[in-house]
C-alpha cells in the first residue's frame, strides 16, 4: 500500500516538473518572439525600419504616367514611357508637351511616387516639375526628368510608377515662382 | 486501498489544520480553507477596483475637470483594469476552483498543498505593490492596462512596482494552475473517466493550461520592458532598434487567450447551474467540451485583432479577422446547448439561476459586439473608442462577474451550512442587471459616435449618455453592499440551516458531502455507484454502459 501511496505521490511531481518545464519554456518562447517577429517581418516585406535590401546592381522597372487636366488645352506624352533603373545608376526620361490653342498657357505638373516608398529610391536630379512652365501658342516642347537611383533596391517591389499631373496656373504665379 | 492512493499526504501535510484564528489562515492547506482565502481576496480586491471604477465615472459625470488630475485619472483607468483582471476575476476562479474541484471529483484536497498556500499568499504582496505605486513619486503606471511601451518605458517607478506585481500574480497562477491541472488529470475518483468529469473540472483544466501557456509570456514581455528600462536593452526602443509594436504582439499573444481564462470557468459555472435548475441533464455534454477546447486553441491565432489599427498587411488582417469570426462558432455550440438544456426543463428561478440566466443572455450581446469588432474596417474606425469599452465589459462583469455571483449562491449553502435569503439575491440579481446595463449600453453609442476611452474630459455631445452611465455605476456598486451583506448574513446564519442538497436537481459529488462541507472530504474516494448514480443523471453515463461494468 505505501509503495503505490509513493507513486502517486511521484506521479504528481512528475506532472508538476513537466507543467512547470512547459512554464519555463513558454517563458523563453516570450523572449524568442524578439528575434522571430524580426525575421518574419523580413520575410513578409513588412519591415519599414530596416528594408531587405539587395546588393547593387538589381533591376527596378520604373513605369512614367501622365495626366493633364480637363481644362487645359495641351497633350502631354511619355517618350520613354518604361525604364529599367539599375542601383545606384540613372534614369532619364522625356516628355512631349504641345499646346494645341493659339494662346501661352502656365502650367505646372506635380509628381507622384507609386509605390510611396518609391520616392525614397528614386531621387529627382533634375526635373521639369521643379518650376513652373509656359507654353506659347501652339509651341511643342521637350521637357526631362532625371532620377538617381539608391544604392540598393528591394527586390519585391519589382515596379514603380513616377506619375505627372499637369494643372493651369495663373500667370501671376509663374511670375511669383 | 483506493483511500491511501488518492490522498497520500493526509496526515503529513494537513498539520495546519491544528492551528487556531489567524495561523489557521497563514498556514492553510486545506483546499477549502485557500479557496476561501482566494474569494474573499478577489472580493476586497473587487471592492478596491470598484471604488476606482467609481472614482472614474464620478469624474466622467460632467464635461469638464472636476476631482482629478488627468495623470491621476490615467492611473485610476490603469489600476482598474490590472486589479479587476488579476485581482478580482482570475484569483475568484482559483478560488472556485480550489474549493470546489476536489468536491466535485471526489479527491481529498488538491494535489499540492504547500504550493496551494504559496500561490495564494503571493496575491496580497503583490496587490500592495500595485496599491504602493499610487504613492511613490510619479505614481502608479498610467499607460493603460495593457501597457504599452514607450509610455510604460518611460513612466516612473511605480511601473517597475506594478512589473514586480505582475510577476507575483504569473507565478501565483502558474503554481495554481499547475495544482489545478494535477488533481484534475491524477486525482479523479474511479469511474470518473476525462469525458465524465463535471464541465465546471473540463473549463478549469483547459483554463489552467492557458494559463502555463501564457502567464510566461507576459512574465517575459514585462521583464524585457523592465530591462529596456533600467539595462539598457532595446526590445521595444525604437531608438536603440527595438520595436515597440513588438511589445503589442507579445503582449497580445498572452492578452488574447486571458480572456478566455476570464470566460472559459463562467462557462464551466454556468454549465453545473442550468441543468440544475432546468432538472435535465445539460445538452451536448461532449460538444461543450469539445468547444472548450476548440475555443481554448482559436484563441492563441488571434491576437492581431486588437491591433488592426496599428499598421498590418492587408493578408494578416484578413487572417485574424475570419479566424476571431471562427470562434463565434463554439461560442454559438456553448449558448445554444445552455439554451436547448433550458427547452422544455422544468426550471425554476433560484438566484444562481437567474443569474446564470443573465449570464448567457449579457455575455452574448458582448459576443456579438466582439463579432462587430473582428471586422478590421469597422474595428479601425472603433478601435480605442468606448464601444470596445462596453463590450469587455459585457464579456467581464455581465460575463464572468455574473457567473462569480451564480457560482456563490449556488453553493454558498454547501460553503456555510446555511441557506441564503433568495428575497434579497433576487433583489441583488435585479438590481445588478437592471444598473450594469444603465451603466455600459450607453457606452455603445459613445463608442460610436466617436468618444475615445482613456480621457478625463470630453466633447459637449457626449455629456447625457456619459451622466447616464456614471448613474448606472454608482448604483450597480451600491448593490454589491447588498450581496456583501447577503453573504455574512448567510455565514452567520441565514434563513437556517442548509440540507445537503439543496437543490433539487444537483447531481454532482458536490451534493454528496454534509453542508457545511466538512473540512476533510472524500478520505476515502467515492463508491464507484455513487459516481456512477450522479454520471448517470448528468446523462454522461447510460444506464446500460454501467450496468455493463
Amino acid at each position: 500500500m505505501e509503495s503505490r501511496v509513493i507513486s502517486m505521490q511521484q506521479k504528481n511531481q512528475r506532472l508538476a516538473l513537466k507543467l512547470a518545464l512547459a512554464a519555463l519554456l513558454m517563458f523563453g518562447f516570450g523572449y524568442a518572439l524578439s528575434p522571430f517577429y524580426a525575421a518574419f517581418c523580413q520575410f513578409l516585406g513588412i519591415d519599414r525600419a530596416n528594408a531587405s535590401l539587395t546588393s547593387a546592381g538589381a533591376a527596378l522597372r520604373v513605369e512614367f504616367d501622365v495626366n493633364v487636366a480637363p481644362e487645359i488645352p495641351v497633350t502631354m506624352q511619355a517618350l520613354d514611357g518604361v525604364q529599367v533603373a539599375h542601383a545606384g545608376g540613372q534614369v532619364r526620361a522625356r516628355f512631349l508637351l504641345r499646346n494645341e490653342s493659339d494662346q501661352t498657357v502656365y502650367l505646372r505638373a506635380l509628381p507622384s511616387f507609386a509605390p510611396v516608398r518609391a520616392a525614397g529610391l528614386l531621387q529627382k536630379l533634375e526635373c521639369f516639375c521643379f518650376n513652373a512652365m509656359s507654353l506659347a501658342g501652339n509651341e511643342q516642347r521637350e521637357v526631362t526628368v532625371v532620377l538617381m537611383v539608391a544604392n540598393q533596391l528591394p527586390p519585391e517591389m519589382g515596379a514603380a510608377t513616377l506619375s505627372y499631373s499637369l494643372q493651369k496656373i495663373d500667370p501671376g504665379q509663374l511670375r511669383a515662382m | 486501498m483506493m483511500t491511501s492512493l488518492a490522498h497520500p499526504h493526509t496526515h503529513s501535510e494537513h498539520s495546519a489544520e491544528h492551528h487556531a484564528g489567524w495561523a489557521r489562515w497563514l498556514y492553510a492547506t486545506n483546499h477549502k480553507d485557500i479557496g476561501t482565502l482566494y474569494l474573499w481576496f478577489a472580493f476586497a480586491m473587487f471592492i478596491t477596483g470598484g471604488v476606482m471604477a467609481l472614482c472614474i465615472r464620478a469624474e466622467l459625470f460632467h464635461p469638464g475637470m472636476q476631482y482629478w488630475q488627468p495623470e491621476f485619472f490615467n492611473q485610476l483607468t490603469t489600476l482598474h483594469g490590472i486589479i479587476m483582471v488579476f485581482g478580482a476575476i482570475m484569483p475568484a476562479f482559483t478560488g472556485l476552483a480550489n474549493w470546489m474541484l476536489p468536491l466535485m471529483l471526489g479527491a481529498p484536497d488538491m494535489a499540492f498543498a504547500r504550493m496551494n498556500n504559496w500561490s495564494f499568499w503571493l496575491l496580497p504582496p503583490a496587490a500592495a505593490l500595485l496599491l504602493i505605486s499610487l504613492f511613490v513619486p510619479g505614481g502608479a503606471p498610467a499607460g493603460g492596462w495593457t501597457l504599452y511601451p514607450p509610455l510604460s518605458a518611460q513612466a516612473g517607478m511605480g511601473m517597475d512596482l506594478a512589473i514586480f506585481s505582475i510577476h507575483l500574480l504569473g507565478l501565483s497562477s502558474i503554481m495554481g494552475s499547475i495544482n489545478i491541472i494535477t488533481t484534475i488529470l491524477n486525482m479523479r475518483a474511479p469511474g470518473m473517466t476525462m469525458l465524465k468529469m463535471p464541465l465546471f473540472a473540463w473549463t478549469s483544466l483547459v483554463t489552467a493550461y492557458l494559463l502555463i501557456a501564457v502567464a510566461p509570456v507576459l512574465a517575459g514581455a514585462v521583464t524585457m520592458l523592465l530591462t529596456d528600462r533600467h539595462f539598457g536593452t532595446h526590445f521595444f526602443n525604437a531608438a536603440g532598434g527595438g520595436d515597440p509594436v513588438l511589445f503589442q504582439h507579445i503582449f497580445w499573444f498572452f492578452g488574447h487567450p486571458e480572456v478566455y481564462i476570464m470566460a472559459l470557468p463562467a462557462f464551466g459555472i454556468v454549465s453545473q447551474i442550468i441543468p440544475t435548475f432546468a432538472r435535465k441533464p445539460l445538452f451536448g455534454y461532449v460538444s461543450m467540451v469539445y468547444a472548450t477546447c476548440s475555443i481554448a486553441i482559436l484563441s492563441f491565432m488571434v491576437w492581431g485583432h486588437h491591433m488592426f489599427a496599428v499598421g498590418m498587411p492587408a493578408t494578416a488582417q484578413l487572417f485574424f479577422m475570419f479566424l476571431t469570426m471562427l470562434i463565434a462558432v463554439p461560442t454559438g455550440v456553448k449558448v445554444f446547448n445552455w439554451i436547448a438544456t433550458m427547452w422544455q426543463g422544468s426550471m425554476t428561478f433560484e438566484t444562481p439561476m437567474l443569474f446564470a440566466i443573465g449570464f448567457v443572455c449579457l455575455f452574448t450581446v458582448g459576443g456579438f459586439s466582439g463579432l462587430v469588432l473582428s471586422i478590421a474596417p469597422i474595428d479601425t474606425q472603433m478601435q480605442d473608442t468606448y464601444y470596445v469599452v462596453a463590450h469587455f465589459h459585457y464579456v467581464l462583469v455581465a460575463g464572468a462577474l455574473f457567473s462569480l455571483f451564480a457560482a456563490v449562491y449556488y453553493w454558498l449553502p454547501k460553503w456555510t451550512g446555511f441557506m441564503y435569503h433568495e428575497g434579497r439575491g433576487k433583489l441583488h440579481f435585479w438590481w445588478s442587471i437592471v444598473w450594469f446595463n444603465v451603466t455600459f449600453f450607453p457606452m455603445h453609442f459613445l463608442g460610436l459616435a466617436g468618444m475615445p476611452r482613456r480621457i478625463p474630459d470630453y466633447a459637449l455631445q457626449f455629456t447625457d449618455f456619459n451622466a447616464v452611465a456614471s448613474v448606472g455605476a454608482f448604483c450597480f456598486g451600491l448593490g454589491q453592499l447588498l450581496f456583501f451583506y447577503n453573504v455574512i448574513h448567510t455565514i452567520r446564519g441565514g434563513v437556517g440551516p442548509a440540507p445537503d442538497k439543496p437543490w433539487e436537481g444537483g447531481n454532482t459529488l458536490e451534493w454528496e458531502v454534509a453542508s457545511p462541507a466538512p473540512h476533510h472530504t472524500w478520505e476515502s474516494p467515492p463508491d464507484i455507484e455513487l459516481v456512477r448514480r450522479g454520471l448517470i443523471a448528468q446523462a454522461v453515463e447510460h444506464e446500460e454502459e454501467g450496468d455493463a461494468r
